[in-house]
């Protein structure tokens, strides 16, 4: 089979998945951003610093393990840059704040104070991104960046393309309260949360439609119509009741509603626990959302109380691929094709392989799907 | 014990059990009384967060609320103060840089009355052993939130068993993707899924 007919084929089977139709077998795609260039013998430093490498090691790593139907979501640019830009936070480099071969960090610290709150209020959040960013990217590097996506983003869809595989997610937006949170540090904002509630939820609703419309601009832009809405500190295990139903939920409700407007399938690549509040997640549009969770959140209830609404992607938990057996991953993949599959699931690593998984837990990973996931 | 300060922490009131403290120190109350007072209401808190009614937010509040109200009674406390209930040396492991989680343990070990000495982040095996060493701490605790924190964590276990010290010392981890599997990995003596747990080992530990 040509790529184009492959790439056709699996297509058809991921979006089958999404709109909970019966499919021939389980799709499942890569996720294992710093795994790639680790796994294909490619320096981090490099990996950060080259975004043409960076796409081609991500191909090359999942070429030599088979047969996937897609990736998750690729990186485009320079990874250090994209994560400073959505988390406010500056994030040690390999080769220049760290050994050359070693991970990527995001350095915590307050660098937003209360006052840009107010800045925010007063200016907007464009014109606040001027002013802020400098604190944590080199602003040359950022405009370099900047202008490698936009002249590339829908070139590294294509590229996939070429090559059969399905990109998943196009882009990654999330809502105010991750930003905020990144920028002030989870400790600082949490308290932000309790001694100037009505501060913090100004600022998040001035800046809410631009977010919203960057996530579409970056759907767009990619050419693929579904993009990550990402949930990382706002998770339910993390935050109070009160907290999540006034600061998170309705972003992510305004934010998924209005991607679905505008064609998009958000993919909620939620990391930690969102157990407690998964019956919310029933307002958001059926068939417009995939639930991408780490492996801590319970699985097997999302698929009793949202089985009938979206797809749910994941969920073998990166802990499993760097410190368990490929018998344990091969029998956390036949269990979970019990229980949360065939229809609706996805297989795919938990938020994200990490660097220092072992090659031979991807391949029982990948093995393990094809096995379990065909569809009698 | 003074119920309305009690009430004020569990209710996350800072400005109620600031006022409180202030009040009753102006009224020539034992400090160490109102100490033991504020650790009451962070134990409650840690009740709450223990049976799924408070979440991560709500210990970070209690914490700041806490040590808020300690910057108030360290002036007047005398300079022995109680005695502690244990020592416990923590870090986040070699070639991890993230020190949030492990803070908010640290934060919660002093409030409950624990000697606590902080290495810090990117902390080397050595380190641990030389610290544990020194202090005669019961407890190690090593934080890490990347998957790559687990064989520094084995290492440090390998090294404290080296240096002959396994056996005097309980060992916990916790961090973002730490587990039952990964404390079996490193060594560990126990795992901890947040930052409470840590407070409930240590407790265990000192009582056993």
């Amino acid at each position: 089979m040509d790529k184009e007919a492959l790439y056709q084929q699996r297509l058809q089977r991921i979006e089958k998945a999404i709109n909970l139709e019966p499919v021939d077998r389980i799709p499942v795609v890569y996720m294992g951003v710093a795994f790639s260039p680790r796994y294909m013998g490619m320096s981090i430093a490099q990996f950060c610093n080259d975004p043409e490498a960076a796409l081609n090691v991500t191909i090359a790593a999942m070429e030599r393990l088979g047969d996937w139907d897609g990736i998750n979501l690729p990186t485009t640019g320079r990874i250090h840059i994209v994560l400073s830009s959505l988390w406010l936070s500056r994030v040690g480099v390999p080769g220049r704040d760290l050994p050359p071969d070693s991970l990527w960090q995001i350095r915590e610290a307050e660098v937003m104070t209360v006052e840009d709150y107010d800045y925010i209020i007063e200016h907007g959040w464009q014109a606040f991104l001027g002013y802020y960013l400098p604190r944590v990217v080199d602003m040359a590097e950022f405009g370099e960046t900047m202008a490698w996506v936009g002249a590339n983003v829908g070139r590294v869809t294509e590229t996939f393309r070429q090559h059969g595989f399905v990109v998943v997610a196009g882009g990654a937006g999330t809502i105010p309260f991750e930003y905020f949170c990144g920028g002030r540090s989870m400790e600082g904002f949490y308290i932000d949360l309790y001694r100037i509630p009505d501060k913090v939820k100004a600022a998040m609703d001035v800046i809410m439609p631009d977010l919203i419309q960057g996530t579409i601009m970056q759907a767009r832009g990619s050419g693929v119509p579904r993009v990550w809405v990402g949930g990382w500190r706002a998770a339910s295990a993390l935050v109070g009741r009160k907290i999540w139903d006034t600061f998170v939920f309705p972003y992510y409700l305004q934010m998924v509603n209005a991607l679905a407007e505008n064609g998009i399938i958000s993919v909620l690549h939620f990391d930690q626990s969102w157990t407690r509040d998964l019956e919310r997640f029933r307002e958001f549009p059926a068939k417009k959302c995939i639930l991408n969770p780490d492996g801590m959140t319970d699985v097997r209830k999302a698929k009793e109380l949202l089985g009938d609404r979206m797809a749910i992607m994941g969920d073998v938990p990166a802990s499993l691929f760097a410190a368990g057996t490929p018998d344990d991953i091969y029998n956390y993949v036949r269990d979970l094709v019990r229980d949360v599959g065939p229809t609706g699931l996805i297989l795919c690593p938990g938020c994200d392989a990490p660097i220092n998984t072992k090659p031979e837990n991807m391949e029982a990973f990948l093995a393990a799907a094809h096995e379990f996931g065909v569809v009698h | 014990m003074s119920e309305q300060l009690v009430k004020a922490f569990v209710g996350l009131d800072e400005g109620g059990v600031l006022q409180h403290v202030e009040q009753r120190l102006k009224a020539g109350d034992n400090p160490l009384a109102i100490l033991e007072d504020c650790r009451q209401g962070m134990n409650e808190v840690g009740k709450l967060f223990e049976q799924g009614e408070y979440f991560i937010s709500e210990l970070i509040m209690a914490g700041e609320i806490f040590k808020q109200a300690m910057q108030l009674l360290l002036p007047k406390l005398a300079a022995e103060g109680p005695a502690a209930r244990g020592k416990v040396v923590i870090g986040t492991v070699k070639g991890d840089i993230h020190d949030l989680g492990k803070n908010i343990v640290v934060t919660l070990l002093k409030a409950a009355n624990y000697e606590v000495h902080d290495l810090g982040v990117d902390v080397p095996p050595e380190r641990f052993v030389e610290t544990v060493k020194e202090t005669g701490a019961k407890v190690l605790g090593m934080s890490g939130l990347l998957t790559i924190s687990f064989d520094s964590m084995k290492r440090t276990v390998q090294a404290l068993t080296e240096a002959g010290l396994r056996d005097k010392v309980k060992v916990m981890v916790g961090g973002g993707m730490t587990s039952e599997d990964v404390c079996k990995y490193v060594g560990a003596d126990a795992w901890g899924a947040d930052a409470q747990a840590a407070v409930t080992l240590c407790n265990q530990w000192m009582e056993g």
